[in-house]
Order: structure tokens, then C-alpha cells, then sequence
């Protein structure tokens, strides 16, 4: 049968790919830039925001985008590396923002102290809090994740501890306009990087199984549980890390940390970054939340603008920036004759 | 008569099928045989119409690019770009792999599921004939699909194709992990449905021995290419079938 007027088109990988793939990419300084140069673009695109970015303002928004950049790094981590659908970034983010708040205020330990205890000992609360339902899978999961923030805002109201509904207040600042920009920024290139290391271990391996066939797992002798609970505890850490910077940039905690803002946006972005791939979470960020910002303008009519691109965007492109992006990189394509 | 010509499919770069012709008249039952990823299935998909979702399924998702090329026709119809809705309405019924049935529902809720398009009498009917066609059926009609056995999930499968009135049923692996004795009761009851039921059956299957007795017709497939055809008979005489296909 003659296919001459037929065509298809090709995907391959770019031959510069493949050669830079193994230690060959140490061979010239061409491939070297292949590899380096998106991550180069990525560290020193962010370092340098704060510096381009005009005003005050505009810098503040940058280090919101930044809490929000790491919130959906971890949901990422949990949704795509663990198989746990978390819709608790909030519940994550109001344990670290109080636990600082409290150390804080109440104890006068200073920022450099007080960020890193809320984020490990947050985590290990969220962990602790979440333990029941780790064996949980699916929905389950993420309705007892959404439940966590909606209760303790209730809890804090009704019982009015933790400053009840005015909040804490007094909390030191960062030490400095230069430190309250780039702790954000810094953690979150710490966190993707952090985390795209520990995905490609024999413990990310682990983790992917666990989400891919746990009963397959289970099989092998291993004790999914553990595996799970150590995932949610670095995810819910990350989550509280963020939670904690956030009350030193507010000087503020009060129950609006527990918003629902905190656990729908990092998923959207992760939507519309792209699933799985990591640094997609963190560019969602980086357009949802200015544009969230520069419609402000609409007033009420925000949200309507916002839905619509997001509807557009999984519609039109559900596999997302980066995977689009990652895949023209990577890959080129040409027609073929049949 | 349903004929496919020249189809040609490709997952990315790896070709699924490659010139495939197939061709299968009114009240005949042709058979398909060949090896795991001989690309039995794909030819399923694409006679059904489901590759078209699952092309549009990997687009979306970005995932690998599904290009089908070659045309498909019924009846002298073109219906290579038809979705399977449309197809399964005209009578191209898929019976697919593994089962698939609705789990949560019991057996006759399963089969009303599959009748839902048909006309009360033809449904009534259609029903009867299943539950005559598997007696064992006809004891479970309250049970869970998913509590059902390996060989009544396969049957209750196949009924569920039977209630959406085809014209061609396309069978796939319906003896996957079927002890041989289901098998054979299987295999008598896919030959009762083309001949009291005048409904065409093409059937693939990796194991030819139970299956190549009924067929008319049969069609290798070795890695996405149709290498033998020829009818039943001349199947079952041929020393290189024998020997790849019926384990001796």
C-alpha cells in the first residue's frame, strides 16, 4: 500500500540530551550549559527579584509567592511522590505559624531560633495529628487534611487561646528588609533542590512505589506506613516552614493562616505548573499569586477572573508549564513519512 | 461486514500495529492470535474506537502521542472517525480485557447498565437469553460484580456486551486466567451466540487451542504485523502455528 501522502510526526530526544546524559556531559562546556543553564536561570531569576522588582510592595508579594511556592512543593511531593491528596497546606502552615508565634512572643526566642524549632516541631505535630489516618488512601486522606485547619480555627475561636480571633501580635520582624526578602527565596530554592535530590534516592524509590502499589510494597516485606509518615512529616515540615516565615513577615499570627487560601491555591498551582515535576509547583506560584495581586483592580470581580484561568489553563493545557516545557528541551519533533 | 484496511497505529515512536488488514463478514467468528504486545489489544481499541480516546486522554495529559492511520469501515460506512458511543450504537460492541465490570453493582444491575440503549422488549429478551446462555448467572443475579468468580465475572462481561445489541462483538482475552473447563464452556456458549443469535464474533486470544475450533477465520499477529491468515481448518494444520500457538 502506498503511504506517500501520509505523515506522522516524530518525537525524539535532542542528541545534545543524550550525550549529556551520563559523565559524558563533563566532555564540553555545550553540554555542561545544556544542564546547567536552566537550573542557573532558575537560582539567579530568584535572587535577583528583589532587586528588579519595583517598591516595596512588589517585593512583599514576592516573598507571599514564596510561602505559597513552598505550600505547593509539598503538596506536590505528597500528590505525586506519595499518593497522599493533601487539601491541608493551611492546616500545615497555621501549626508553624503558630508554634513561631508562641516561641516568639511568649518566649523571646529570636527568628534564627524560632523558624527552624516551629518547622521540625510542627511537623512532627502535623505527623503526630495525621498518624491515624495515614493508612487512609484517596479521599479519606484528604478530607481528614481539610478537616485539621477548619477545626482548629474553630477550637481557637470557641476556646480563645492563642490570642483567640485578634490573634498574636508583637512578634519580632526579620532582622532587616534584606533578610525578610531573601530567607523566602533562599528556602525555597533549598526545598526544590533539597527535594529533587531525596526524589531520586533509594527513599524517593520508595516513595514512588508506595504511591504506584502499596500492596506490591507490602509484599516486599517493607512497612509502608513508616514510609509514609516520614513523607508527610517532610512535607507538613516544609508546609510549617512556611507557615513560620509568614507570621515573621505579618509580625502577626491569628486564625486567617488557617484560610482556605493556604490549601486550594499551592494545589492550583501545582496544576498549572505541572504535576510531579517539582520546579512546576513552584513557577504556578510565581504566576497565580501576582496575577492574583494585579487583579485586585476588578475588586469583587478578582475571583471571577482568577477561575477563568485556571478553568482555561486545565482545559487547554492540563499537563502543565513545565511538563510542556521539559518536554521541548528535552525532545524535538519532525514529520515522517509513514 | 466489518472491515478494517491498512491500519497503521504508532504509540510515539514504536510502531502498535503495522499494515493490518482485517475483515469479517455477517455471522462469522474470526479469531486473533498472537503473543503478549503482538498487538491484539491495539486492534481492539482501534476497531472499537477507544484508541481515539485514548489518544485524546494522552494529548491532554501530555503524555505519548498516539498516531492511527488507516480506515476502518461498516457496512460500507466510514466510520474511522467515529467515537465509540456511535460505534457501539451501530452494533460494534467491545467485551475488554481483564473484564472491567462495574464492581459495586450487582449482576443484573451490571447487565441493565449494558442494556440501557435497547428497547424494552429487545432488553427482556437479551436478558433471558443471557441467563439461558449462563445458567450460573441466572443464581447470582443479586451478588456484587466484584465478589463474583474470575470465570462469571468474564461471563457476566460478556452479557453485558450481549445487552447492548451488537451486530459484531469484539471479544478480548476472554479466557485470561480461566481455568481450561470455563474455557471450553466459554468458547460453546461465544459459538451459541453467532449462530442462534446471527452475531458476528471477533475474538483474540494468546492460547489458540480452545479457541481456534470455532472460528471461521483466523488472522497472526507477530509484532504489530498480521504474518498468517487463512480459515480455521488451515490454521490447525499449519506446523509453525502448532508449535507457537498450541504448546506442542
Amino acid at each position: 500500500m502506498n503511504r506517500g501522502h501520509e505523515y506522522r510526526k516524530e518525537r525524539l530526544d535532542r542528541g545534545i540530551k543524550v550525550r549529556s546524559d551520563g559523565l559524558y556531559s563533563l566532555m564540553s562546556w555545550r553540554e555542561l550549559s545544556y544542564l546547567t543553564l536552566p537550573r542557573l536561570i532558575l537560582i539567579c531569576g530568584l535572587l535577583l527579584l528583589p532587586v528588579i522588582v519595583p517598591g516595596m510592595y512588589w517585593q512583599r508579594v514576592i516573598s507571599i509567592v514564596c510561602i505559597y511556592a513552598l505550600l505547593a512543593l509539598s503538596f506536590d511531593f505528597l500528590a505525586y511522590h506519595l499518593g497522599l491528596v493533601c487539601l491541608g497546606g493551611a492546616f500545615f502552615l497555621g501549626t508553624g505559624g503558630y508554634i513561631t508565634a508562641v516561641l516568639n512572643a511568649t518566649f523571646g526566642l529570636p527568628p534564627v531560633l524560632s523558624i527552624p524549632i516551629a518547622a521540625i516541631a510542627g511537623g512532627l505535630i502535623c505527623t503526630l495529628l495525621l498518624l491515624p489516618c495515614i493508612p487512609l488512601r484517596g479521599v479519606y486522606f484528604a478530607i481528614v487534611t481539610l478537616m485539621y485547619p477548619l477545626f482548629f480555627d474553630r477550637l481557637i475561636v470557641a476556646l480563645d487561646v492563642l490570642g483567640g480571633t485578634d490573634g498574636i501580635m508583637g512578634i519580632e520582624s526579620f532582622p532587616g528588609s534584606q533578610a525578610q526578602y531573601y530567607v523566602p527565596i533562599l528556602l525555597v530554592l533549598v526545598c526544590l533542590f533539597g527535594m529533587r535530590r531525596l526524589v531520586n534516592t533509594d527513599m524517593g524509590l520508595m516513595f514512588r512505589a508506595v504511591r504506584d502499589n502499596d500492596q506490591a510494597v507490602r509484599a516486599s516485606g517493607i512497612n509502608i506506613n513508616i514510609y509514609k509518615a516520614i513523607g508527610v512529616f517532610i512535607a507538613s515540615a516544609m508546609g510549617c516552614l512556611s507557615g513560620a516565615c509568614l507570621v515573621h513577615i505579618y509580625m502577626w499570627a491569628g486564625i486567617s493562616l488557617l484560610a482556605l487560601d493556604f490549601s486550594i491555591l499551592p494545589i492550583a498551582a501545582t496544576v498549572i505548573g505541572g504535576s510531579g515535576t517539582l520546579v512546576g509547583p513552584v513557577l504556578g506560584c510565581f504566576i497565580l499569586v501576582p496575577i492574583s495581586e494585579l487583579l485586585r483592580a476588578f475588586g469583587t470581580l478578582r475571583i471571577v477572573f482568577y477561575a477563568l484561568i485556571l478553568v482555561a489553563f486545565i482545559v487547554v493545557r492540563s499537563e502543565g508549564l513545565m511538563v510542556y516545557a521539559q518536554r521541548k528541551y528535552h525532545q524535538f519533533e519532525r514529520w515522517v513519512k509513514v | 461486514m466489518l472491515e478494517a484496511r491498512d491500519m497503521m497505529v504508532f504509540y510515539e515512536n514504536m510502531v502498535g500495529l503495522n499494515n493490518v488488514s482485517l475483515s469479517c463478514d455477517v455471522n462469522r467468528i474470526v479469531g486473533v492470535f498472537g503473543a503478549n504486545s503482538a498487538g491484539k489489544s491495539t486492534l481492539m481499541y482501534v476497531l472499537s474506537g477507544i484508541m481515539l480516546d485514548i489518544r485524546k486522554k494522552e494529548l491532554m495529559a501530555g503524555g505519548e502521542r498516539i498516531s492511527v492511520f488507516g480506515s476502518i469501515t461498516y457496512f460500507g460506512q466510514d466510520i474511522t472517525n467515529l467515537k465509540p458511543s456511535q460505534r457501539a450504537r451501530k452494533g460494534i460492541v467491545l467485551c475488554p480485557e481483564r473484564r472491567r465490570i462495574f464492581t459495586e453493582s450487582s449482576v443484573l444491575e451490571n447487565l441493565k447498565i449494558g442494556g440501557y440503549q435497547a428497547p424494552k422488549a429487545r432488553f427482556r429478551e437479551t436478558l433471558d437469553y443471557v441467563f439461558s446462555l449462563f445458567p450460573d448467572l441466572g443464581k447470582l443475579k443479586k451478588r456484587t460484580g466484584g465478589f463474583l468468580s474470575g470465570g462469571e465475572q468474564q461471563m457476566l462481561a460478556i452479557g453485558r456486551a450481549l445487552m447492548a445489541q451488537p451486530t459484531f462483538l469484539l471479544l478480548d482475552e476472554p479466557l485470561l486466567g480461566l481455568s481450561p473447563r470455563i474455557q471450553a464452556n466459554l468458547m460453546r456458549a461465544t459459538k451459541d451466540i453467532c449462530e442462534t443469535r446471527g452475531i458476528s464474533v471477533i475474538i483474540t486470544e494468546q492460547y489458540a487451542r480452545p479457541v481456534l475450533p470455532i472460528v471461521d477465520y483466523a488472522y497472526i499477529l507477530e509484532n504489530g504485523s498480521a504474518v498468517l491468515e487463512g480459515s480455521g481448518q488451515e490454521m490447525m494444520n499449519n506446523e509453525d502455528v502448532r508449535a507457537a500457538y498450541f504448546g506442542m
